[in-house]
């Protein structure tokens, strides 16, 4: 073992998980650049290099690259990638409330925390944990997807109903294009935008990004306040906050280890279980989802334990743990290194001095994500939201473009992020539509091939609830959906010994807002309606599960009308400041993206990020201010541009 | 707009002139249609060495997933015509994808250059299945009707129509189940999910000792796999895979599809990279630009469509 520690230490691999770590927090910290893009490029550096190294570059660049995730969702509320989703929730109502620098240092403690123990564990219990990941088939994929969702209860602050509608909403979209289980073309309408379906990195940014940038610029309010001057990282807070939230660490490692092992899940759905065990677990103040630093911890342990767990059945079984891990396979391959179960005794040196090197570069993060983290934390912070909007709006569509080269997909982007935001303003929020988006395509697979089986054998039943996973899956999902309506339900069981609490007294709505809440209530019946009809042209495999989901929306749709007439309590969060200003933000940047193809990336973007200036801007400004802003904003597009033309090899059209 | 001057004015010196007369005149963009890590992209990774080693260029991959292929596919023909550019393309995809709906692309839209591999379909068990033989599954699915249970890579695909023909040609009745990807398909039959996998051959490379091989696709014997008999050999006439290569925007002059195809015949007839293929489970093919690119297409599209036809894939 020692010869294991000494090779993966030498200076060479030092560096090489230095520099990757570094590169990787860079990389994920963009919205658009995950982790699988960060590794992507790497590969054809790694032809040339022994293969322990070229392994060690690698997962220091994944593993950097899921924790930078988390500086984009603390500071923007949006995910860097899609493993930092959870990271929203608590996040950034920290940094709105002034302990940004707070969250980021949490948040890179957390990752160090988890990614040791997921790494610890490929050391440890690679063989045992691969085979039990294997006990998860499709049926057990498809619960997980639902327990996924159940989380939707506790994040959707009081209205259900609406939540999940909105989830509904969200899975619809997902089966747009064609489709992964039957090969069949839906719901485009007749238009190729759409054949590609909604990409999901894309439409996370859409969803959270847009409707920050749009209420930036409405009022002159600071993007995030600023409470004290800190020249430091708050480590000692930091800690403190870490060591008061241990238990909720291992727990969210163990999570992520495992989900992380499973092949057919990944980061997202890691810090998403983990974050709703740590909820429904939680004691302390403030409430999760507006703030609690336990969120962070949860969400970014889980994430990073997925690196280490994704390996286990890289390495042991030859099956990507996660999509890097697919990447980092066919780099192996290109080494002529063979994965699979013999690779452990075979390969000993290789897979040691590997995993050392992960460990090493796991320890690595804390110096430098610290450092990065605060640099981050002050760019945010310092920018003026003059040059704040445009270069974020520039960052959301070079990344929605970037993940798959297509520009359809910052048209997607865009679209959706106005959705998000109307749909805010009514009580739909964001997150549950996030969660339908990706679980839907997980569940729809594994829903179809169960029934598949199921209608094989003959037994369906047995299929779906018979199998020990399903059923403790099954459970945990009920427990999470039923804990939020605890208190509702003891009374209702037991009215003696838990009197009834009574729902906070809410003011009626007067009736036009009534009849707005019920409008926005009957546009998501619409879309429901129009994929139940449209999904009768489809064969049975494409059919099934959108045509499902539609009625169940349906359904909803009338639990909500009723909701609405009978208590007469809607949400209606208000619209602060300068309506043109709000509405320019999306009017431009769709023009800039139309504009693509005709005058060119780099041009239509700069124009795009001139443009904005102006709606974004509340000071009166000098006329070198001016310049000084015009001048950077320019500069800082097309370095961009050029940075990712000629490193990451992205061709810009 | 001054600034996308002084970029115009960049980029034309850095490409340098438009006109192809060398190939390639630089570095040369190699667009998967397919997610990073997939089997297209493994196969591209496995060329790139060779093709930086033999012109001195780069081979730079790009990826642009979406719609199973059908997004880069509907593409092409708004690609740099001058030798900068290819994409990947697969078979049977570019032939089915286009008659099960609008997906933006026909197959006639797609200029074919060369055909480099393919990895043939093989009926893949895991190492402690009841199935010694061929014979001991078709056994078992003529006295049990559906439950012997194949996973696969998507539908429409060579798994796929394999198992349609496989079933038409024994007379036997069995369930395929679609997975997205092989990987999938794989964990599918470990845990088992499945009694069986349609899979290539490169899935019994991978998995090694775990899982056995009961009959390949191939007209001979696979070198890797000298025990395994092929579908012929046991009666059953069944040649056919997932074939990979690579295509040009339809704007393309001869003389650059000629040198693409030239480029990419040169990286299959190092001996060093088909030791690599074989050892990894692909078949080398080598279907040129030219005369017997065309017909090859003509045979293998109809093929493709009646075997899709009778699957009820197509209309």
């Amino acid at each position: 073992m020692l010869d294991f520690i000494l090779s993966a230490a030498s200076p060479f691999n030092i560096v090489l998980a230095l520099l990757g770590v570094t590169a990787g927090t860079i990389i994920g910290s963009i919205p658009g650049l995950t982790a699988t893009m960060a590794v992507a490029v790497l590969v054809p550096l790694t032809f040339t290099m022994p293969t322990d190294s070229a392994l060690i570059l690698m997962g220091a660049i994944y593993t950097g690259a899921i924790y930078g995730g988390a500086y984009a969702a603390i500071l923007l509320n949006t995910p860097g990638t899609p493993s930092a989703i959870a990271t929203t929730f608590d996040g950034f109502p920290m940094a709105k409330s002034g302990k940004g620098d707070l969250a980021v240092s949490v948040a890179c403690l957390s990752s160090v925390f988890g990614g040791l123990i997921g790494a610890l564990a490929l050391l440890f219990l690679a063989p045992p944990l691969a085979k039990a990941a294997l006990a998860f088939g499709s049926t057990e994929y498809f619960w997980l997807a639902v327990f996924g969702l159940s989380l939707i209860a506790g994040l959707s602050d009081g209205d259900f109903i609406k939540g999940l509608i909105g989830a509904c909403f969200g899975i619809l979209l997902a089966m747009i294009g064609v489709s992964e289980v039957s090969a069949e073309v839906r719901y485009t309408f007749g238009s190729t935008t759409l054949i590609g379906g909604v990409e999901i990195v894309s439409a996370l940014i859409g969803l959270y990004c847009i409707p920050v940038l749009i209420d930036l610029v409405a009022t002159p309010d600071r993007h995030l306040n600023v409470k004290q001057n800190t020249a430091d990282f708050r480590l000692k807070e930091a800690f403190s906050i870490f060591r008061f939230n241990k238990l909720n660490a291992v727990r969210s490692s163990i999570i992520g280890t495992f989900v992380g092992a499973l092949p057919g899940a990944g980061g997202s759905i890691a810090g998403l279980i983990a974050y709703s065990e740590a909820q429904r677990t939680n004691k302390a103040a403030p409430k999760f989802g507006t703030g609690n630093p336990g969120g962070i911890v949860a969400t970014e342990s889980a994430n990073n334990a997925t690196v280490g767990g994704g390996f286990i059945p890289t390495l042991v079984l030859g099956i990507p743990g996660t999509p890097p891990d697919a990447v980092i396979l066919g780099a192996l391959l290109v080494q002529g290194v063979r994965t699979g179960p013999t690779l452990f005794t075979d390969s000993a040196s290789v897979v040691y001095t590997f995993i050392f090197g992960l460990l090493l570069a796991t320890l690595l993060m804390l110096p430098t994500g610290l450092l990065i983290g605060r640099y981050a934390y002050k760019a945010i912070v310092k920018a003026p939201k003059a040059a704040l909007v445009p270069l974020v709006a520039f960052m959301t569509v070079i990344g929605s473009f970037a993940i798959r080269n297509n520009i359809s997909d910052s048209i997607i982007m865009i679209v959706l992020g106005v959705i998000g935001w109307i749909a805010s303003k009514r009580g739909f929020s964001a997150s549950p539509i996030v969660l339908g988006l990706i679980l839907g395509r997980i569940a729809e697979e594994g829903f179809v091939q169960s029934w598949t089986i199921g209608d094989a054998m003959g037994n369906l039943s047995g299929q779906f609830f018979g199998r020990p996973i399903s059923m403790v899956i099954i459970g945990l999902t009920l427990v999470s959906v039923l804990y939020p309506f605890m208190p509702y339900l003891k009374t209702l069981l037991l009215p003696r010994v838990f009197p009834a609490v009574l729902p906070t007294s809410e003011s009626k709505a007067d009736g036009f807002k009534v009849g707005f809440d019920l409008f926005g209530i009957a546009i998501m019946g619409a879309v429901g309606l129009i994929f139940y009809v449209q999904s009768n042209d489809l064969n049975v495999d494409a059919a099934v599960f959108p045509r499902t989901i539609a009625t169940a929306m349906l359904v909803l749709v009338a639990l909500a009308f009723l909701k609405t007439l009978t208590t007469k309590q809607v949400v209606d969060t208000p619209i602060k400041g300068s309506l043109v200003r709000m509405l320019s933000v999306p009017v431009v940047m769709l023009i800039a993206a139309f504009l693509i193809p005709t005058i060119g990336f780099i041009g239509a973007t700069t124009m795009m990020g001139l443009v904005l200036i102006i709606p974004a801007q509340h000071d009166q400004y000098s006329t070198k201010h001016k310049l000084v802003l015009i001048g950077s904003v320019a500069f800082v597009i097309v370095a961009c541009c050029l940075l990712f033309t000629q490193l990451l090899g992205v061709a810009l059209p | 707009m001054r600034f996308r001057h002084i970029f115009i004015a960049a980029t034309v010196l850095l490409s340098g002139n438009a006109v192809a007369q060398d190939f390639p005149s630089g570095s040369v963009n190699y667009v998967i249609p397919f997610n990073p890590g997939g089997e297209s992209d493994i196969t591209a990774r496995l060329q790139q060495p060779y093709f930086e080693k033999l012109y001195n260029q780069q081979l730079v991959v790009a990826y642009q997933p979406g719609g199973g292929g059908a997004v880069s596919w509907s593409r092409l023909n708004s690609l740099k015509e001058d030798g900068s550019t290819m994409m990947g393309i697969n078979l049977p995809h570019i032939v089915v994808k286009p008659e099960q709906g609008d997906v933006g692309f026909k197959t006639d839209d797609i200029t074919a250059v060369y055909w480099f591999h393919y990895t043939p379909d093989a009926v893949v068990v895991k190492a402690d299945s009841p199935y010694q033989t061929l014979q001991d599954l078709i056994d078992d699915a003529q006295s049990n009707p559906k439950k012997v249970i194949f996973s696969g890579s998507g539908k429409g695909t060579a798994n796929h129509l394999a198992q349609v023909n496989f079933d038409k040609q024994t007379g036997v009745n069995t369930t395929y189940v679609s997975f997205k990807g092989t990987s999938a398909a794989v964990t599918a039959l470990l845990g088992n999910m499945v009694t069986a996998q349609w899979g290539y051959t490169t899935v019994g490379k991978a998995q090694g000792d775990s899982v056995r091989l009961l009959a390949v696709a191939m007209d001979n014997r696979h070198p890797a796999f000298p025990d395994v008999p092929t579908f012929k050999e046991l009666g059953i006439d069944m040649v056919s895979g997932a074939y990979r290569g690579v295509a040009v925007p339809k704007g393309a002059s001869e003389e650059t599809r000629q040198q693409m195809s030239d480029a990419i015949a040169a990286i299959n007839n190092d001996k060093m990279f088909q030791q690599q293929m074989i050892d990894a489970g692909f078949a080398m093919i080598d279907v040129s630009y030219g005369q017997s690119m065309d017909s090859f297409m003509a045979e293998k599209s109809s093929e493709y469509i009646s075997a899709a036809r009778s699957a009820g894939i197509i209309d």
